[in-house]
């Protein structure tokens, strides 16, 4: 009984094995396409940063001054990502399944986010010291008595 | 069945060198039939172990003694249960179990990446391949076969070690193992990548959930480990710096300075060469932790020395892995050049690299401290200790420091912090911190350490909670949404982040455990029936405890003696409690059994220290009733169990798959809309 048992896992051990070398089967080597690159996977990363970076200042945990000079950094590197990201796609063949109408990514979504996070800052709405929301047009908060950010003149759409 | 697990062991070994040859080759030339037969074999092995694994079960469940292994962890009356994890109970099942977690995670990530990561994979298989050979060599060639039989059979087994007949010391090496054993997974994707020269962030994104899942493992099964110890070796402790537990603590050392120092390479492209390394020193940690405790060095060196065989094929293993792995990491030095420089010492950065220079510092203190003994006993002749003082000395400052890090790391600036930044962000932690210290000073606590423990902690959870608070604000007033619900969300989409948070809170509790030792209790008193004995709890009330009685009693495995005491608290009755002294027949070892009474705030606990007179209880003797008891009062100790189950928490929530993630398995990113970013195109 025992001998049996052990011939038949030999036996199906080795079929399974070699049936790959022998029939030609093959493993693919290369992804389906849906990895992403390096540039890609940067700017991926650029927007988390500008999304986390967005909420703290909306916190009140990263100042006025603070949070600019670091948007300003992320969004230059996030840039450069989206110009190699556009380099790759020019100089490589389109990928299977690389459609542009594939649906709307992580990515969209999250540019979508930080819009929304802009425009609530914008005019004065939200402190950004103590979060605490102010009518439109407020130049101080009523909370906490910080100075609001002005409303600039808008550069997004 | 049995003979067939045997069998099983066999078989696995020339299929995993053949999978790990295929592997490597089938990748090098691009060969997908041979990539292909290596994944199968993968398949192949962990079923074959499992084959091995169910036969050692078997030969437990139904006595059979003619093996070795079985008639030393094992005997006729032992409960079902011990029976069931005889696998793990000693060395040798130890080493099939190992393995058969391994194979189990090693077909799982070979069927998860049917599709993906297909240029890691047939490297990633030759790895893992060449791991498990390594465990079956060890099995069939160093001695310590568990199918090896006695050449008769004997009527009972000789038991199983009292102190492991517990709930916690049933489940404590299971869960450590797949912790050791999963952090094979990131290893092999690392290796992977020094092979196939794709050196960017991919191997770590491919390895971060399994980073976390083997360090979730490896919390667990250590804080498992306490409560065994706490609970079953009866001195009211439960860590002693001994070699077995330093030897689990090491890899988590480094786990968790790894689960760190991840996020800036991912975040800022730095500490390349520094991953690279860790993922190396934390996966030879994990074969040291094996060897170590399922090698018998440390029962003595002289007995282990006996057994060199295990020994050099152990030390050959992490050689050989250290040379290849440290020839791969200096051939790609250049690809792993860092993309950016630490700007600032004060920074979110600074912080992480902090955490990983001093988790590392307590890993190789602890490492020396552990080795040292060994290494002088096996050349003087002469034992030498080096025991919890030393640890200690070493440690609770490296502890402090951590703990402090646990609440700066997440709230610094990324980059540069500047001062604005420190005061709006530190200066309501810093004074709670304070006022904590301050208050528990004036209610009359002296010992140093503590009142930092205690201090840091609050500085620590009162950045947590202002985390929590401000961001489910933000997010309140961004998306309109009530409280809740922004919380929620918070939490739901940026699950590593909160799940993080959640964590260290969790290791907050644990810390404040510890230094709730700093304030135990402990007295000692013989008594007779109708007596009483009091311990004063450092909360201020009083525990009163009246000596009731002995009974005794004759179980399946082992004769008992249990004296039985009424509890009272400050004159009310609260319950009562047992402490016994057990007498296991097969095994002819007698041990105790304490009794513990917890409340979220302190442990009541009692140790049957002495008993006079055995043979008059059983004969009923009411003069012969008189025992020795200690009684201890440890402040907080509940707080580590609490503490676990928070990072238990924490760590699901960071594990738990988004719903992105599995969108992003079937689409590619759209194109850029570079309108959100513009405004801040440099000038």
């Amino acid at each position: 009984m025992v001998i049996l048992g052990a011939l038949l896992l030999v036996g199906v051990a080795v079929v399974l094995i070699l049936h790959p070398i022998l029939s030609g089967r093959e493993a693919p080597l290369e992804s389906a396409g849906e990895e992403p690159s390096e540039a890609q996977f940067r700017k991926r990363i650029s927007l988390l940063q500008l999304r986390d970076a967005e909420y703290e200042h909306a916190m009140g945990k990263l100042g006025e001054e603070d949070f600019q000079a670091l948007r300003k950094e992320i969004s230059a590197e996030a840039l450069a990502a989206i110009r190699a990201e556009e380099a790759e796609a020019r100089g490589a063949v389109p990928a299977l399944g690389h459609a542009d109408g594939g649906g709307r990514g992580e990515d969209a979504a999250l540019e979508e986010e930080i819009g929304r996070v802009r425009a609530r800052l914008k005019g004065g709405v939200f402190c950004s010291e103590c979060g605490h929301p102010n009518g439109p047009g407020s130049r101080f908060c009523s909370e906490c008595g910080s100075p609001l950010q002005s409303p600039r003149p808008s550069t997004t759409s | 069945m049995t003979a067939l697990g045997e069998f099983a062991l066999w078989i696995a070994l020339p299929i995993s060198f053949w999978g790990m040859a295929m592997g490597f080759v089938g990748g090098h030339q691009k060969r997908g039939d041979l990539v292909l037969s290596a994944e199968r074999s993968v398949y192949i092995v962990f079923a074959l172990l499992t084959v091995a694994s169910l036969g050692i079960v078997n030969a437990f469940l139904t006595d059979q003694f003619q093996y070795w292994y079985v008639a030393g962890y094992s005997n006729r009356d032992l409960d079902i249960f011990f029976k069931l994890s005889g696998l793990w109970a000693g060395q040798r099942g130890s080493l099939v179990f190992w393995a058969v977690l391994l194979a189990f995670f090693a077909a799982l990530t070979v069927f998860q990446n049917r599709k993906r990561n297909r240029d890691f994979m047939p490297y990633v298989v030759g790895v893992l391949q060449g791991i498990l050979g390594f465990f079956l060599v060890v099995l069939l060639f160093a001695g310590v076969n568990p199918f090896e039989q006695l050449g008769f059979v004997p009527a009972d087994g000789q038991g199983l070690n009292p102190q492991l007949q517990n709930y916690w010391m049933t489940i404590h090496p299971p869960v450590l193992y797949l912790g050791f054993t999963a952090f094979s997974i990131p290893f092999a994707f690392a290796m992977a990548a020094l092979l196939n020269g794709r050196l960017d962030s991919r191997w770590i994104v491919v390895t971060r959930r399994w980073t976390l899942v083997s360090w979730f493992f490896l919390t667990n099964g250590i804080i498992f480990g306490m409560r065994w110890a706490y609970e079953e070796l009866g001195w009211g402790g439960y860590w002693f710096w001994d070699p077995v537990e330093n030897a689990s603590l090491l890899p988590w050392l480094t786990a968790t300075a790894f689960l760190h120092s991840i996020m800036i390479q991912e975040n800022r492209g730095m500490l390349k060469v520094w991953n690279m390394s860790l993922v190396l020193l934390t996966f030879l940690l994990t074969i040291f932790a094996t060897f170590l405790t399922r090698s018998g060095l440390i029962e003595s060196v002289h007995s282990f020395a006996q057994n060199t065989g295990i020994a050099f094929i152990f030390l050959a293993f992490m050689g050989s892995i250290f040379v290849a792995a440290v020839i791969l990491i200096l051939y790609r030095l250049p690809a792993l050049r860092s993309e950016n420089q630490i700007e600032s010492f004060v920074s979110r950065e600074a912080a992480f690299l902090l955490n990983n220079l001093v988790l590392l510092g307590a890993a190789f203190a602890i490492l020396w401290g552990t080795i040292f003994p060994l290494v002088s006993e096996a050349f003087t002749g002469q034992p030498i200790a080096v025991g919890p003082p030393f640890f200690n000395r070493v440690n609770i400052p490296i502890g402090l420091v951590l703990l402090a890090l646990t609440g700066i790391g997440p709230v610094i600036a990324w980059r540069r912090a500047t001062g604005r930044n420190l005061k709006r962000n530190f200066a309501l932690p810093v004074g709670i911190g304070v006022a904590v210290s301050g208050a528990i000073f004036l209610l009359g606590a002296r010992n140093g350490y503590a009142l930092a423990t205690f201090g840091i902690s609050a500085f620590v959870l009162t950045t947590i909670a202002v985390e929590f608070w401000k961001g489910t604000r933000a997010r309140a007033r961004i998306e309109g949404e009530g409280f809740f619900a922004a919380f929620a969300h918070l939490v739901g989409r940026n699950r590593r982040r909160w799940g993080g948070y959640i964590v260290h809170a969790g290791v907050v509790l644990v810390f404040a455990a510890f230094a709730g030792r700093a304030f135990e209790v402990e007295v000692r008193k013989a008594l007779n029936p109708g007596e009483t004995v009091s311990v004063a709890s450092p909360f201020g009330h009083t525990y009163t405890l009246t000596y009731e009685g002995m009974s005794s009693s004759l179980e399946a495995n082992f004769d008992r003696w249990v004296a039985l005491l009424s509890v009272q608290r400050n004159g009310a009755s609260v319950g009562s409690m047992v402490t016994e002294r057990r007498f296991y027949r097969v095994n002819r070892q007698m041990v105790t059994e304490v009794g513990i009474r917890s409340t979220p705030v302190e442990d009541l606990y009692v140790i049957l220290a002495d008993v006079e007179d055995f043979e008059g209880i059983v004969a009923n003797d009411p003069a012969a009733q008189r025992i020795v008891v200690q009684v201890m009062v440890n402040p907080l100790v509940g707080w580590i169990w609490y503490g676990g189950v928070i990072i238990t928490i924490g760590s699901l929530i960071a594990l738990w798959p988004t719903a992105e993630v599995a969108r992003r398995r079937g689409v590619v990113a759209g194109k850029a809309d570079a309108g959100s970013l513009a405004g801040a195109a440099p000038a």
